[in-house]
C-alpha cells in the first residue's frame, strides 16, 4: 500500500482520537477468481464523513456493500459500532444510487418511508407522526401522497434518504447517491445532507466518482487503486465547516486537494 | 447437472412413477394407461395414417381460419389505425362483438354451415380477427411520432407514408400479433372439434375416450401436445427470422 | 375534451345502431333464412322472455358460477405455485421447460381425459376450467416474481424485513401487474371452457342452452344465449379492468 499523506497529518493518528464507528480489517474479496478487494484496512471515526473515490473497477461500491452486510467478505471482517457485520443491520442504512429502482413504485412517498418503520415494528399510531417529520426533514412535506414516478430525481433521492433516516442509523452508507442528478440539484442535496448529518451525528461512508464532491463533503478522502482494490491514498480535508458551495470551493486548500486527487486518479487510471 | 438433464428430470420421474403405479395396480382402467402402452398406441396410430389424417384436417382448419381471420383483422386494424375517426365510430360495435366467446358461435355455425371445414374455419377466423385487429391498431398507434414528422418533413404522399413509413414501422408488432393468433388458431380448432365438429385431432381424442381406449386417448393428448409445441417452436423461429429481416429493412429505409 | 369524447361515443352508438338496423333489414327481407338468422327483434324478445319467465337467468347464473369457481381455484393455485417457482431458481430450472411444453397444449384437449376420469360431472367441469385457466395465471405469476427488481430485495435485506414481509410487501406488489394480466387471460379461458364443458357434458348452463336451441332450430333462443355470453364476456372484462385500475393506480400515475 502506497501512502501519500497529502495533508501532513497521519491518517491513522487522526482516527485514534475518536472511537471507530466502521472498521475494515484486512478485507479481501474475489468474484470467480478475480480479486476485487485485497487486504483493505480502514477505520472511520464516529461522526466522521469519509468519501471514497477511485477509478471504475477499484471496488469502492463493493467495499460499501461489504460494510452494509449485502456481500460477505472472502477474508477479513468489518465491524460497525464494535460488532462484526454478518448481514444487513438496522443501524446501518444504505442509500443506493439508483433511487428509481430502490423505491417501491406502488407505494406513495409516505408508504415508502413507512416500509422502514414497518420493518422496525413501529406501532401504527407512531408511524404517521414520524413519517411526517421525516418527510419534513428532507424537504418533502406536501408530497406525502405522491408516487415515486410522479417525483423528480432529486425528490426521489430525498425520499430514499428519508427512508434511511427512518431506520435511525448510526452509520449511513451512500453509494454515489447524487451521481444521476443534475448539477444544481446535486449541490442542494449535498448541503441538505451535510446539515442532516450534522444534526443526527451519523457516521457517513460516501462513495462517489466526483472528486470535488468528495472534498466538499468529506472529513477525509480515501483514494482506491484498482485490480485488486486497495487503498492508494488518504487525504485529510482541513476545510472549515459549515461548508459553502461558493467559498469552500474557492479556498486554496480545496484547490490543492483537488489537484492532488486529480493527479492520483489520472495515475491510477493510466 | 446440465440444463437438459434438469429439464427432463421431473417429466421422466413422473412417467416412470405413472408406469409403475398403473402396472402395480393391475386393474384395467378406462381413464389411465401405462406410458409405455401410450407410446405403442401413438406409434400404431401414426403408422396406420389415421392420426396423420386427423392432424392434417386440424392444421388445415387452423391455418385456413388463421389466414382468413388474420387478413380481415390486419386490414381492419390498418384501416382503424390509419383513419382515427373510423376507429372511434366503430368503437362500440367492436367492443360489442369482441367479447363473444368464439365457442359460443359453434351452434350458429352448426346451424348455418353444417359440419366440415368451412364451419371450423369460420370459428377459428372469428377468434383470430380480434387479436390481429387490436394489435395492428396498437402497432400503428405506437409508431414513434418522430418518424411521422420525418415523413411530413420529406413531403411524402399518403401512399408513400403508409408503405414506406407506417407499415414497416408497425411490422414487428404485427408479426408478434400473427404469432399469437396462430397459437389461438390451433387451440380453437381443437376445441371446435372436441365440442362439435366430427373431424381432426380433437374428434380423434373424443372418440378414443368414448370407445374406452385410454391408451389411444392419451396418445392423442400427447400428440396434440407435440403438435402444439412444434408449431410454437416453428413460429418463434419464423418470428425471429422475419423480425431480423424486418429490422434490417427498416434500417435500410 | 369530455364533450368531444361524448360526441364520438354518440357517433359510435349510432354506427352500432346502424348495424343492428342492417341486421333487422336483412332478416325482414329474408336475405338469409330466418332458420339461421332471426332478426334482432325476435332475438331480443326471446332474451326478455327467457330472462323473465323462462329459465335463461338460471342458466346464466350456472355458467357464471362455474366460470368464477374454476377461475378462483386456478388463480389461488396459480399464484401460490407461481410465487414458489418464481422466487426459486432451482424450481424454475426443473419445472420451466416442462411448462413450456404444456403451455401450447389446447386446454380443451384434456376434456376427454377428465370425462374418462370423473364422468360427465360437475367436478369434471371444474377441473377442466381450473386446469385451463391455471396456465395463464401460473406462467404470468412466475414471470412476475422472477422479474422483481433485485435492488428491491436488497432494500428488503437492508431494512431487515422478514421473509413473509419481503414476499407480501415487495415481491407480490411488484408482480401484481403480471398476475392481474394472467388472471384477465385466465378469466377469458374460464368462460370459454365453461361453455365447452356445458356443451359436451350437458351440464346446465348457457353453453348447453345454445347447443340445444340450435339442435331444436330455435334460432331466437340461440341468439339470445349468444348475446348473453357476449355480455358476460364484456362484463367480466370490464370488472377485471376496474380491479386492475384500482390496484395498479401507481402505474397509471407515472409522469
Amino acid at each position: 500500500m502506497e501512502r501519500t499523506d497529502l495533508h501532513g497529518l497521519a491518517g491513522q493518528g487522526a482516527c485514534a482520537v475518536r472511537p471507530a464507528a466502521i472498521e475494515f480489517r484486512e478485507v479481501g474479496l474475489a468474484y470467480s477468481g478475480k480479486p476485487i478487494l485485497a487486504d483493505l484496512s480502514l477505520a472511520v471515526g464516529k461522526g466522521e464523513i469519509v468519501c471514497v473515490i477511485g477509478p471504475s473497477g477499484c471496488g469502492k461500491t463493493t467495499a460499501l456493500r461489504v460494510a452494509g452486510g449485502l456481500v460477505r467478505p472472502g477474508s477479513g471482517s468489518v465491524t460497525v459500532g464494535g460488532r462484526p457485520i454478518t448481514g444487513p443491520r438496522r443501524d446501518v442504512a444504505i442509500v443506493f444510487q439508483d433511487y428509481g429502482k430502490a423505491l417501491l413504485p406502488w407505494r406513495t412517498a409516505a408508504g415508502n418511508v413507512s416500509l422502514a418503520l414497518e420493518a422496525a415494528g413501529a406501532p401504527m399510531r407512531e408511524r404517521k407522526v414520524r413519517i411526517h417529520a421525516l418527510l419534513e426533514k428532507v424537504g418533502l412535506h406536501g408530497h406525502a401522497d405522491k408516487y415515486p414516478t410522479e417525483m423528480s430525481g432529486g425528490m426521489q433521492q430525498r425520499l430514499q434518504i428519508a427512508r434511511c433516516l427512518a431506520q435511525e442509523p448510526s452509520v449511513l452508507l451512500m453509494d454515489e447517491p447524487f451521481g444521476a442528478l443534475d448539477a444544481m440539484t446535486r449541490q442542494t442535496l449535498q448541503d441538505e445532507m451535510l446539515s442532516i448529518v450534522a444534526e443526527t451525528g451519523a457516521t457517513v461512508f460516501f462513495v462517489t466518482h466526483d472528486l470535488e464532491e468528495a472534498i466538499y463533503l468529506g472529513d477525509r478522502v480515501i483514494g482506491l487503486l484498482p485490480n485488486p482494490g486497495r487503498i492508494g491514498t488518504i487525504a485529510e480535508v482541513g476545510l472549515p465547516r459549515p461548508r459553502n458551495q461558493l467559498e469552500t470551493r474557492e479556498m486554496p486548500e480545496f484547490l490543492r486537494l483537488r489537484r492532488a486527487l486529480f493527479d492520483f486518479i489520472e495515475k491510477a487510471e493510466g | 447437472m446440465s440444463r437438459t438433464a434438469k429439464a427432463l428430470a421431473i417429466p421422466a420421474a413422473l412417467l416412470v412413477a405413472a408406469e409403475i403405479a398403473v402396472r402395480l395396480s393391475g386393474t384395467a382402467s378406462l381413464a389411465v394407461a401405462p406410458p409405455s402402452s401410450v407410446v405403442v398406441a401413438l406409434l400404431a396410430a401414426l403408422g396406420d395414417g389415421t392420426m396423420l389424417a386427423a392432424t392434417r384436417d386440424t392444421l388445415a382448419c387452423a391455418f385456413g381460419g388463421l389466414f382468413l381471420g388474420g387478413a380481415i383483422g390486419l386490414v381492419l386494424g390498418l384501416l382503424f389505425g390509419l383513419v382515427r375517426p373510423l376507429d372511434r365510430l366503430m368503437e362500440l360495435t367492436v367492443e360489442a362483438i369482441r367479447p363473444i366467446p368464439s365457442v359460443a358461435l359453434i351452434p350458429i355455425g352448426m346451424l348455418s354451415l353444417g359440419f366440415g371445414y368451412g364451419f371450423e374455419i369460420a370459428i377459428v377466423a372469428f377468434a383470430c380477427v380480434w387479436t390481429m385487429l387490436i394489435m395492428t391498431r396498437a402497432a400503428i398507434a405506437g409508431i414513434e411520432p418522430r418518424l411521422l414528422e420525418v415523413s411530413r418533413a420529406l413531403r411524402l404522399s399518403t401512399p408513400q407514408r403508409i408503405f414506406k413509413i407506417v407499415i414497416p414501422a408497425a411490422l414487428p408488432r404485427i408479426i408478434v400479433a400473427f404469432r399469437l393468433a396462430a397459437g389461438f388458431a390451433l387451440v380453437v380448432a381443437v376445441t371446435v372439434e372436441i365440442a362439435a365438429n366430427p373431424q381432426g385431432m380433437g374428434y380423434g381424442i373424443l372418440i378414443a375416450q368414448q370407445s374406452l381406449s385410454p391408451q389411444l386417448m392419451l396418445a392423442y393428448l400427447l400428440w396434440i401436445g407435440l403438435v402444439g409445441y412444434g408449431l410454437n417452436v416453428l413460429l418463434s423461429l419464423a418470428q425471429k427470422k422475419l423480425l431480423g429481416r424486418a429490422a434490417m429493412v427498416e434500417v435500410r429505409r | 375534451m369530455n364533450a368531444r369524447r361524448a360526441l364520438w361515443l354518440a357517433g359510435s352508438f349510432l354506427v352500432a345502431a346502424g348495424f343492428v338496423w342492417l341486421w333487422q333489414w336483412i332478416a325482414d327481407h329474408r336475405l338469409i333464412s330466418p332458420v339461421f338468422l332471426p332478426g334482432p327483434d325476435r332475438a331480443w324478445a326471446a332474451l326478455v322472455k327467457g330472462m323473465t319467465d323462462g329459465d335463461l337467468a338460471e342458466k346464466l347464473f350456472a355458467t357464471i358460477r362455474r366460470m368464477i369457481y374454476g377461475w378462483l381455484l386456478a388463480s389461488l393455485v396459480g399464484i401460490a405455485l407461481g410465487a414458489a417457482i418464481g422466487t426459486s431458481k432451482v424450481l424454475r430450472e426443473y419445472l420451466a421447460p416442462m411448462f413450456e411444453f404444456l403451455r401450447p397444449l389446447p386446454a380443451s384437449s384434456i376434456i376427454p381425459v377428465a370425462i374418462a376420469l370423473l364422468g360427465l360431472s360437475e367436478p369434471m367441469a371444474l377441473v377442466v376450467i381450473a386446469f385451463g385457466s391455471l396456465w395463464p395465471v401460473l406462467l404470468a405469476t412466475i414471470h412476475g416474481f422472477s422479474a422483481v427488481e433485485p435492488r428491491l430485495y436488497e432494500v428488503g435485506r437492508a431494512l431487515h424485513l422478514s421473509r413473509p414481509a419481503v414476499i407480501l410487501k415487495i415481491a407480490l406488489p411488484s408482480a401484481s401487474p403480471d398476475i392481474l394480466a394472467g388472471m384477465r387471460l385466465g378469466l377469458t379461458v374460464a368462460l370459454i371452457l365453461s361453455v365447452v364443458c356445458e356443451m359436451l357434458a350437458g351440464r346446465d348452463g348457457l353453453g348447453n342452452w345454445i347447443l340445444l336451441s340450435a339442435r331444436a332450430f330455435r334460432a331466437p333462443d340461440l341468439y339470445a344465449g349468444v348475446i348473453l355470453l357476449g355480455a358476460l364476456g364484456y362484463v367480466s372484462s370490464v370488472a377485471i379492468s376496474a380491479v386492475e385500475h384500482r390496484l395498479l393506480i401507481w402505474r397509471d400515475r407515472a409522469r
